[in-house]
């Protein structure tokens, strides 16, 4: 039975890695910022599995909610693509 | 078995950071940089949190589910350690006010030298300070 | 296409390092010392602080000095986002007039406006059941945040002022968050007790209802400087960059 929980563990971190790599090699900062999203969601779900439910109420409000709105004003008052 | 989807929890996640410190030192784009800078906060926060947890089934939140003093064994035996999940839940709500202050400052600095690009801004910076503004 | 190849190598030099890492690696079973004392002791034994929740109690109680000092940080970190877009007394004016939108269709509004109550409900329900369940004045807090920022989106920061919520009065709650966690943390120096005392000073137990000594008055309060501070900031941040432009002078 922990196999499984650490099954899931494994992947989501794997997940995490994947859109955190695609979120810092992307050019357009708004498709950046969805990317970043998901990965902090699936860290919610790291914390869920480390049974950390105090960080998981805290962490999908800040990191889904509050950080990417944050982005989304940044971006609105300034430039949305990134020039290399 | 075990040992092999724990070691790829933990590897993965310090991939994560060593791609973000790419992020923070590369790119030349500022809201860039702040993006994998959360990224790195972030991950270092779960690499945290996975100090405390233990490899055991059931495996419990530290949350007294009975408010006995029998049930307290049982829980010792389930439950993970509190301690780095109380200095990460401050860590979170923390770096996200001092992410707004780098926020408002990439905005001041779009303002002033109309870019965000850390090349041109430090191209523009001595010529703002030789005429004197 | 260079970029899911990026990937693909990344993803299989970790697969890789992981299998090498994991011939001896031993995963953790067992607790630390330090966390078997906060277990043991949260509710029960002599070190009690009165709550079965023994992240609370180790955020509020045990390493209650760190946590206010966090709050300090939080505080700094507030002030200078509004430091660095400050305004004066006309221009904070002139900032608040406009005209709150309705580009999006009534359902929609509809929704939000029950969702937003429902986040209000939450977030205190949050807050206030921390020395309990899972939460505290900071989950509940960022929760809060939240509600002021959907509302921005469906209509606009102008509805949010025209109903009173602007800038100076999300300060003032802020305020008195911050000051109510000052003074909860002084009230034991009255009783010859030490800076930050929670027990046997604050009562346990209240009306049948369990408050974990001191927890429940810093959730409170920290619940309040958290939620209005992000509101505040979010406040200024939704002023259009027009505005501003006209403010400083900036022709581009």
């Amino acid at each position: 039975m922990i196999e499984l929980h650490l099954t899931i563990l494994a992947i989501t971190a794997l997940i995490g890695l994947t859109f955190s790599y695609l979120a810092i090699t992307e050019k357009d900062l708004l498709k950046a910022v969805a990317y970043s999203a998901v990965q902090a969601i699936a860290y919610a779900i790291i914390f869920y599995l480390l049974m950390a439910p105090d960080i998981v109420l805290a962490y999908v409000a800040i990191a889904v909610g509050i950080y990417s709105a944050l982005l989304v004003f940044i971006i609105g008052k300034t430039e949305r693509y990134e020039v290399v | 078995m075990i040992s092999l989807l724990w070691s790829v929890t933990i590897v993965s996640l310090i991939v994560t950071l060593i791609i973000s410190v790419y992020g923070i030192a590369a790119k030349p784009n500022l809201v860039k940089k702040l993006i994998a800078l959360t990224i790195f906060g972030d991950t270092a926060n779960v690499l945290v949190v996975l100090l405390g947890y233990r490899v055991i089934y059931p495996v419990k939140p530290p949350i007294l589910p009975v408010w006995k003093e029998s049930a307290l064994q049982s829980f010792l035996n389930t439950a993970v350690d509190p301690l780095p999940q109380a200095l990460v839940l401050t860590a979170v709500v923390i770096g996200m006010a001092v992410n707004i202050l780098i926020a408002f400052a990439i905005i001041q600095i779009y303002r002033i030298y109309g870019t965000l690009d850390v090349r041109e801004a430090g191209r523009f910076l001595p010529n703002l300070l030789r005429r004197g503004e | 296409m260079k970029r899911l190849i990026g990937l693909i190598i990344i993803l299989t030099i970790t697969l890789g390092v992981a299998y090498y890492v994991s011939q001896n690696l031993t995963p953790q079973k067992s607790l630390h010392p330090l966390g078997k004392f906060y277990l043991k002791n949260s509710y029960f034994g002599d070190y009690s602080a009165k709550s079965p929740e023994a992240v609370t109690s180790i955020v509020w109680d045990y390493r209650g000095l760190d946590t206010l000092f966090e709050t300090a940080v939080f505080f700094i970190a507030i002030i200078g986002s509004l430091t660095l877009f400050r305004l004066s007394k006309e221009q904070s004016e002139e900032a608040k007039q406009g005209e709150p939108k309705r580009e999006l269709p009534e359902p929609v509004c509809a929704v939000t406006k029950i969702i937003v109550a429902m986040i209000l409900a939450v977030s205190a329900s949050i807050a206030l059941h921390g020395q309990l369940t899972p939460g505290g004045g900071f989950q509940g807090g960022s929760a809060l945040a939240v509600a002021p920022l959907l509302i921005i989106a469906a209509y606009s920061k102008y509805a949010l002022e025209k109903n009173g919520l602007d800038k100076t009065r999300a300060i003032i709650i802020r305020s008195i968050g911050l000051l109510g966690i000052a003074l909860t943390a002084l009230t034991p120096l009255l009783v010859k007790g030490y800076f930050m005392q929670n027990q046997p000073i604050f009562p346990g137990k209240a009306l049948g209802a369990p408050l974990g000594g001191s927890l429940v008055y810093y959730n409170l309060f920290e619940y309040l400087a958290v939620g209005a501070g992000f509101t505040a900031v979010f406040l200024l941040l939704s002023i259009p960059e027009e505005k501003f432009r006209k403010f400083l002078g900036v022709k581009q």
